[in-house]
């Protein structure tokens, strides 16, 4: 291999039986004899991917597509049943992280026992021993047995070694999902550091919005096969269309039940029947821009006719915060009275959006702001990017200015 | 081999670490369980086997007109001991570390030699006792030094099978019932209750089962050198090691040949 690719997949392929099939005892074994080989799958096939060394490599794809069966390919927890796997370098997985902790051992025992699983040697534990403690915030409860340990302590330290252990390649999967905000973003935080180290890392996540930030290229899995691979802005575009037009193919699907709108809170006397999101000009978007005026678009059927009502329209970032809240009462725009099928948009002027993904939340009130007409949750999710391709710390942009003195 | 050993050596040593302290943690009299079971063990076969069957032990190395049922079946206690429970530790190790093995890509004999290590401990702790009960007894030799490497060739003898049922066992979970089955009747069919020369006088075919055992040769051995203060004829040892490796090797080249990918069956 060139020492330019830190992993390098050649026609990988893995195959699993079936649960079910499973010789699980001699008896079986002996009584039905050898398996028979139609309940075989393959978990991935013909994955042909090269990781470059320094890069940030995200794989992504709906769950069961293969992504974490790769992941423990390249580790080698797994065998490839066909194809070679090459990595260069120490490969330090943050899988199932805290998975070697033995609960009767304290926190340093269990940093002890775990960097040598990891492969650290003594000495390299015992100097990294203090900052892995410092990351962890655990200092006060570190020579305590970890089965007193919360869930997220547990996480923590078992994430605080295996960052520490310097990798060449860290793979990540879903793991970043663990721990408050503040250790979430320390996690990120140490990402980028390993990053401008030089080091490679593969990223498994479903926060689109995050890999789009973090990753260089980005390859896409469906169904144990690669799809495409690219750069992480248009790997995740296309991945988001295909999920886009499965999701609107479900959804006309259900198109009815949702017009049966019994399900939803509120008097019923107006229902949101359809929300998308427009550019400047009122075309339809698939994605927004920082920075770039777009519109969100409700279509309401009044069952009776309704003065003045107050459409509201509430974002959502994916990691859970609500960002802002649109109403027309606010704006002291008044609908007057409305009936039949209407359009209602709302116009958020030059984007303050910063990447990453929103979900939009509708609700309805009456003139009086105190009784709720209707409220359709997840209404629309959509993808902000960025023009320049980097990814801002928080949710918006403000207006501001700099001054040297 | 040994350089794959060598190059393990911490890990190995951190597990055994944690299996040692969290071995008897939770429990008061901690270590000295391990003793207490197997001397309750004594007591009970040194009643019923010397009073009630009234089996005759050897006669003494330092004094032939003395015997000592206990302390010669302690001697083949502690042999027996030392390769089952190597045997039976080793066998489940795979499966109690399978959280990990499925998770962490290392090697996977190294947890089962770390719980071995402490295996030894317990019984370097039943030898003191050996020793204490032979020097109490005033029957001291020489010979007592060609003990060290007759345990050397039985523990590789144990960890060697233990290591390949271990695989298997992980595979198929009703090998270390059956082993246990097996490794009750071998007790029966050693001459640890009983001296060799008992069984001569029996059946035939008994005395061929007894004899083509080899937990027979080494607690055999043992009784030789550590009860009757004899050497064994001289190739009796190097042939003992020579087995013990010979297994000791199988036992890992087939473990490392069929364990990697033991994380997808645990």
């Amino acid at each position: 291999m060139t020492n330019d690719f830190a992993v390098e997949l050649d026609n990988v392929g893995k195959r699993f039986l079936r649960h079910a099939d499973r010789r699980s005892t001699l008896k079986e074994r002996i009584v039905r004899g050898r398996a028979r080989n139609t309940q075989d799958f393959w978990a991935v096939r013909n994955v042909n991917v090269e990781i470059p060394k320094g890069s940030v490599y995200g794989l992504i794809g709906h769950n069961g597509s293969g992504k974490s069966t790769l992941l423990k390919l390249i580790t080698g927890i797994y065998r490839p049943t066909e194809g070679s796997i090459t990595t260069d370098g120490r490969v330090a997985a943050l899988i199932e992280l805290g998975a070697g902790f033995h609960p009767d051992m304290t926190g340093r025992e269990n940093i002890r026992l775990n960097g040598s699983i990891l492969g650290l040697s003594k000495v390299e534990i015992e100097s990294a021993m203090e900052t892995i403690i410092d990351f962890s915030g655990l200092r006060e409860f570190i020579d305590d047995p970890v089965k007193h340990y919360s869930s997220g302590m547990y996480v923590r330290l078992g994430f605080s070694v295996a960052v520490h252990m310097k990798p060449d390649v860290l793979l990540v999967d879903e793991v970043l999902a663990v721990g408050d905000e503040e250790f979430q973003r320390k996690c990120f935080d140490h990402l980028y550091t390993l990053r401008r180290e030089g080091r490679t890392i593969v990223v498994v996540s479903h926060g689109l919005g995050q890999l789009e930030g973090l990753c260089d290229e980005v390859a896409w899995l469906d169904h144990g096969t690669v799809q495409e691979i690219g750069p992480a802005t248009e790997v995740i575009g296309s991945y988001l269309q295909r999920v886009n037009t499965e999701e609107a193919k479900a959804n006309a699907e259900v198109a009815s039940d949702r017009d049966d709108t019994t399900m939803r809170a509120g008097s019923g006397a107006i229902r949101s029947m359809e929300a998308r999101l427009l550019d400047g000009q009122g075309d339809p978007l698939n994605h927004s821009e920082t920075g770039a005026t777009f519109g969100i678009e409700v279509t309401v059927r009044c069952h009776e006719e309704v003065l003045g009502p107050n459409v509201r329209f509430a974002f959502q970032h994916e990691t859970g915060p609500l960002v802002t809240m649109m109403s027309n009462h606010r704006q002291g725009v008044d609908f007057g009275h409305i009936e039949g099928e209407r359009t209602i948009a709302a116009f958020l002027t030059d984007n303050p959006l910063l990447p990453g993904r929103y979900r939009v939340h509708i609700d309805i009130f009456d003139h009086t702001g105190s009784v709720l007409i209707d409220n359709w949750d997840d209404a629309l999710e959509f993808t902000v990017r960025s023009p320049r391709g980097e990814i801002g710390q928080g949710f918006v942009e403000l207006p501001y200015t700099y001054e040297i003195k | 081999m040994i350089g794959e050993l060598y190059r393990q050596r911490a890990l190995i040593w951190a597990f055994a670490n944690r299996d040692f302290s969290t071995r008897y943690r939770a429990s008061v009299l901690g270590w000295a369980w391990s003793l207490l079971q197997p001397l309750a063990t004594l007591l009970v076969y040194a009643a019923v086997f010397s009073l009630v069957f009234r089996i005759q032990a050897p006669p003494l190395g330092s004094d032939p007109d003395r015997t000592s049922f206990a302390a010669f079946l302690f001697t083949g206690m502690v042999t027996f001991n030392l390769f089952s429970g190597l045997l039976m530790l080793s066998m489940t190790q795979l499966k109690s570390n399978g959280e990990l093995l499925r998770k962490v890509h290392f090697p996977a004999w190294t947890p089962i030699l770390g719980a071995s290590v402490v295996q030894l401990v317990q019984v370097a702790l039943e030898l003191v006792v050996l020793v204490a009960m032979f020097l109490w007894l005033g029957n001291i030799g020489i010979s007592w030094l060609l003990a060290i490497p007759i345990l050397l060739a039985t523990a590789m003898f144990g960890q060697g099978v233990g290591l390949m049922l271990s695989v298997v066992n992980a595979r198929y979970g009703d090998v270390q019932y059956i082993v246990q089955v097996i490794l009750q009747a071998l007790y029966f069919l050693t001459p640890i209750l009983y001296p060799l020369s008992l069984v001569e006088g029996t059946a035939d075919w008994l005395a061929t089962i007894v004899k083509a055992n080899p937990l027979t040769w080494f607690v055999e051995a043992m009784h030789q050198v550590m009860y009757s203060l004899t050497s064994p004829q001289w190739w009796v040892i190097p042939g003992l090691l020579a087995f013990g490796l010979a297994v000791f090797w199988a036992g890992f080249t087939i473990f490392n040949r069929s364990s990697e990918d033991i994380g997808e069956f645990l």
